[in-house]
């Protein structure tokens, strides 16, 4: 069984990709899909598996340079990795690599090559760059009745069969093909687009092994690091002094605030990278006179952090009504129990209990300026946001 | 919106334009092209040139040697370097430099060039763009018409979703007249080089509202003359 290794993404395919299965990233022309293939392999190598790349439009050292640029050292694997060279002969380099393509325009070589590297690697997965290229060399119908061999001969060695496909305007039963016939898996990789292309996201559209949870995720590719789960806002607010600064602060990798005398102004903000999610997140001020400004900074949110002083019950009807003002209900909401190093500060259910929250509503108990508990918060609250309904 | 090309008597063209520019070899193209880039930097423009001739120094090089200062407006230079991979160059990607992996990695240029048009509108609230690809020549020795029309097809779509201009140079006499006339259906507006007893002219059509004379030119330098202007 294999993982990609995009966060979420193995949850909305039923957890893992089985052996002998296939799977297309169908990539919008202009966004950054090839490192869904890219991460799916190194991930694959650092559970200890064997890969193959097959490259098409990139010199192997590019592709190992690529790899490096996310800071995934594949030199370490090399003798469970292989590099299948499609390119070099195309531009008449020469290659060091032990699987070459002497002619990459004909795709029977290919096969060949390909064929031969399977047999020296046995089970493992195989990831094609995109196979659009492969399609502009040696033809729409002959690339897709290779793809059909190669899906045989991947079940019979249990191999994981992973193609990034650019969708370039291709023959209609060309793209329906891909998108919903030869594949087992197909992940669609696209652009939010008004003028130009200025967020990313992907889904799942079709699982052959599970039941298909239809979410799309936004997503952002960092270097290094490769792909995280992006949320775009997330909105952090609570009582006057309750401790929404420092708890942006705790989480963050990197973080400001506007504050005049000790106490938040304007607004905070943090960009949060863990566990392959990252997050950008706002601060309201908490005092009364900065209320007209929360309408502005809740709007677009997509969830909440509601931070309260656990020693002061006197302050969560404040709370409770800024969750308002910041027209912030209905989006998923974390209660931040803070400060419970205190000596008065309520426990948990003692929370619930003073401010009548139903059991749905998660309390994380924190300590902000320890950083304890701040994770948590933020883990179940992406647990929320990310949930398939 | 209307763009300045910075050549005399082409000069204004409108937004969403997609413009094929063809020469024969020798006839100063790159000059131009250097010529709608500075004319686009003055204008306080973003710029994406694909170069798939020089690689992305070079062209910053160029502009040293010829005197044209764009050093403050190098943010709004993004350039799509398909060659120093290619050639082996060890060499990383820059704030204003991106390499592709070779000009066969048409996935990978269009990323690119996506990146700095989400650069350019999103992050630097640029609202007028030129998109320059240099050349398509070399791009067709790599790849075949069929796929080149293809990536041409989205990134002449996306020109007019942003009101940018398009430009796409073309090496006349290298290829055949069915490809030409292929890759002239993507485009609205022709700018047309001839050679004739060694002398050099050039015309426009499509780009406003008649198809203009010959003009003889010159180039001096880095500077392009009408003659008898």
């Amino acid at each position: 069984m294999l993982k990609t290794g995009i966060p979420k993404l193995d949850d909305f395919m039923g957890g893992e990709v089985p052996p002998g299965r296939s799977l297309v990233y169908y990539v919008q022309p202009g966004v950054e899909g090839d490192v869904f293939g890219m991460q799916t392999l190194y991930h694959h190598l650092m559970q200890g598996g064997k890969g193959i790349y097959v490259t098409i439009s990139s010199a192997p050292y590019t592709v190992r340079e690529h790899f490096n640029e996310f800071g995934w050292d594949v030199g370490k694997f090399e003798d469970r990795f292989i590099i299948v060279d499609a390119y070099s002969a195309l531009v008449g380099a020469d290659s060091d690599e032990r699987y070459v393509v002497s002619d990459p325009e004909n795709i029977g070589a290919l096969d060949e090559t390909l064929s031969k590297a399977m047999e020296e690697l046995g089970s493992g997965l195989v990831v094609f760059e995109p196979l659009s290229t492969l399609m502009d060399l040696c033809g729409e119908e002959e690339t897709l009745e290779y793809v059909k061999k190669w899906k045989k001969l991947h079940m019979t060695y249990n191999n994981v069969f992973v193609c990034n496909f650019t969708a370039w305007p291709y023959a209609e039963e060309t793209l329906k093909q891909i998108k919903e016939e030869l594949f087992d898996a197909v992940v669609t990789i696209g652009g939010i687009a008004e003028r130009v292309i200025f967020g990313q996201y992907f889904g799942v559209s079709k699982v052959d092994w599970a039941e298909v949870k239809k979410r799309s995720m936004l997503f952002k590719v960092f270097r290094p690091t490769g792909i995280r789960v992006y949320i775009p806002k997330i909105l952090v607010t609570g009582a006057y002094h309750s401790g929404k600064s420092t708890f942006i602060h705790a989480i963050s990798s990197r973080a400001v605030s506007v504050d005049r005398l000790g106490t938040t102004v304007a607004m905070d903000h943090g960009r949060i990278d863990h566990k392959g999610f990252a997050a950008d997140i706002f601060g309201t001020p908490g005092q009364e006179r900065f209320d007209p400004i929360l309408k502005v900074l809740g709007g677009e949110a997509m969830g909440v952090f509601l931070v309260l002083d656990s020693s002061k019950p006197m302050d969560f009807v404040r709370a409770k009504q800024m969750l308002e003002t910041a027209r912030a209900h209905g989006l998923p909401y974390v209660i931040v129990a803070n400060k419970q190093d205190l000596p008065d500060a309520l426990s948990v259910d003692e929370l619930r209990e003073r401010m009548k929250v139903p059991k749905s509503v998660p309390i994380v108990p924190t300590v902000a300026t320890e950083k304890k508990g701040v994770f948590e918060a933020f883990e179940t609250l992406i647990d929320m946001i990310t949930e398939v309904k | 919106m209307e763009y300045h090309l910075g050549i005399p008597k082409l000069d204004k063209v409108q937004g969403g334009l997609n413009i094929m520019l063809i020469g024969p070899p020798m006839c100063g193209k790159e000059i131009f092209v250097n010529n709608i880039v500075h004319a686009g930097l003055m204008n306080g423009e973003g710029i994406i040139l694909v170069s798939t001739r020089e690689h992305g120094e070079g062209v910053l090089k160029w502009f040293e040697q010829s005197e044209l200062d764009i050093e403050k407006d190098r943010e709004r230079f993004g350039i799509v370097d398909c060659v120093s991979r290619t050639l082996g160059m060890d060499v990383s990607d820059t704030q204003n430099i991106k390499r592709a992996s070779s000009p066969v990695d048409l996935t990978g240029i269009g990323v690119k060039i996506s990146q700095f048009f989400e650069q350019f509108y999103m992050r630097a609230r640029i609202q007028k763009t030129r998109l320059i690809i240099n050349s398509l020549s070399t791009m067709l020795m790599y790849s075949n018409l069929q796929t080149i029309f293809r990536f041409l097809h989205v990134f002449t779509g996306r020109i007019k979703v942003a009101d940018a201009i398009g430009i796409y140079v073309i090496e006349s006499g290298m290829h055949d007249e069915q490809t030409i006339a292929t890759l002239k259906q993507l485009v609205d507006g022709m700018i047309e080089i001839k050679e004739e007893n060694d002398r050099f002219f050039i015309r426009a059509r499509g780009l406003g509202s008649k198809l203009t004379e010959w003009l003889e030119y010159e180039i001096e330098g880095a500077n392009i003359v009408i003659k008898g202007d």
